[in-house]
């Protein structure tokens, strides 16, 4: 990201490369993960009683947050992207509490994360909910415009599709009309 | 230069409302991730992309408006929310080289 000076969080360390979807036919078991390498891995593997297979892939980036104030780095590797409301399916939790905020100046957008390999998922920390709203509110120039970052509250990473979050599917096999 | 005039100067169509205000500049990508972390409020977004996540990326880091290229037409859906979002939308029959190209030539850097 180019340098803005002023901001007291900036994305640094920004990682280009893959969510990997995966899952295991026993158990129907599903999962993701974050790959950096340049061509997302296709390859079944065993681990334990599961073997997982390739279910997808998306383009994604992975980043972290430096606090300018502080020096810290904060890193965000747990964070699978982010969901607009507005991509939510209507009549869900999300989608009608997305439109009361909306109605009141704020865009609302959760934060996924990533599942543990037992597939719980690995939760955002509450102060890291806080630096990504400073993070993406501190970038706003329009007057009155606030962004609202939640923590998953509503089990996204359990039901929703890939779709709805933030990252770039089929850019590779994108046909020109 | 503000979103009226070079909407004007470069006969771009709003498929929307036109919601004007100054453009801090231009930034061309077909990827959302790279639109999050790369481009800059006030942004002028061109891309070939007209999915709904492509608002929602524009909106995060609040870019001015988007211009999609190629003669792609954006879903209604897409619209709809690029409404609520207060983004105004182009299209424009130009692809992307085209259009930088016609960007530069009015003075938007």
């Amino acid at each position: 990201m180019a340098e803005q000076t002023g901001l007291r969080y900036q994305m640094v360390d920004v990682t280009p490369g893959h969510v990997v979807m995966e899952h295991d036919l026993m158990s129907r078991a599903m999962r993701s993960y974050f790959s950096a390498e340049q061509v997302a891995p296709v390859e079944e593997y065993r681990e334990g009683d599961h073997i997982w297979h390739f279910a997808g892939t998306a383009q994604a980036i992975q980043f972290d947050v430096r606090d300018n104030r502080s020096g810290e780095i904060i890193p965000f590797r747990e964070l699978l992207g982010l969901t607009y409301y507005g991509c939510a399916k209507p009549e869900t939790a999300l989608r009608r509490l997305g439109d009361v905020a909306h109605e009141n100046g704020i865009s609302v957008y959760v934060a996924v994360a990533y599942e543990n390999p037992d597939g719980s998922v690995r939760a955002l920390a509450s102060e890291k909910i806080r630096v990504l709203n400073a993070l993406f509110n501190d970038r706003l120039r329009t007057p009155g415009k606030k962004i609202l970052i939640l923590p998953d509250v509503f089990d996204l990473y359990r039901t929703m599709s890939y779709g709805e979050i933030m990252i770039d599917f089929g850019l590779t096999s994108m046909e020109a009309d | 230069m503000k979103l009226a005039e070079l909407a004007g100067k470069l006969e771009l169509k709003a498929v929307n409302s036109l919601f004007d205000r100054e453009l801090t500049g231009v930034y061309i990508s077909d990827m959302v991730s790279d639109v999050i972390a790369n481009a800059q409020a006030g942004n002028l977004l061109v891309t070939l992309q007209v999915h709904t996540n492509v608002i929602a990326a524009a909106n995060l880091v609040d870019i001015a408006a988007i211009v999609v290229t190629q003669g792609k037409k954006p879903p209604e859906d897409v619209i709809k929310m690029a409404d609520k979002a207060k983004i105004t939308l182009f299209t424009t029959e130009l692809n992307r080289w085209q259009i930088a190209t016609k960007l530069y030539e009015s003075g938007v850097r």
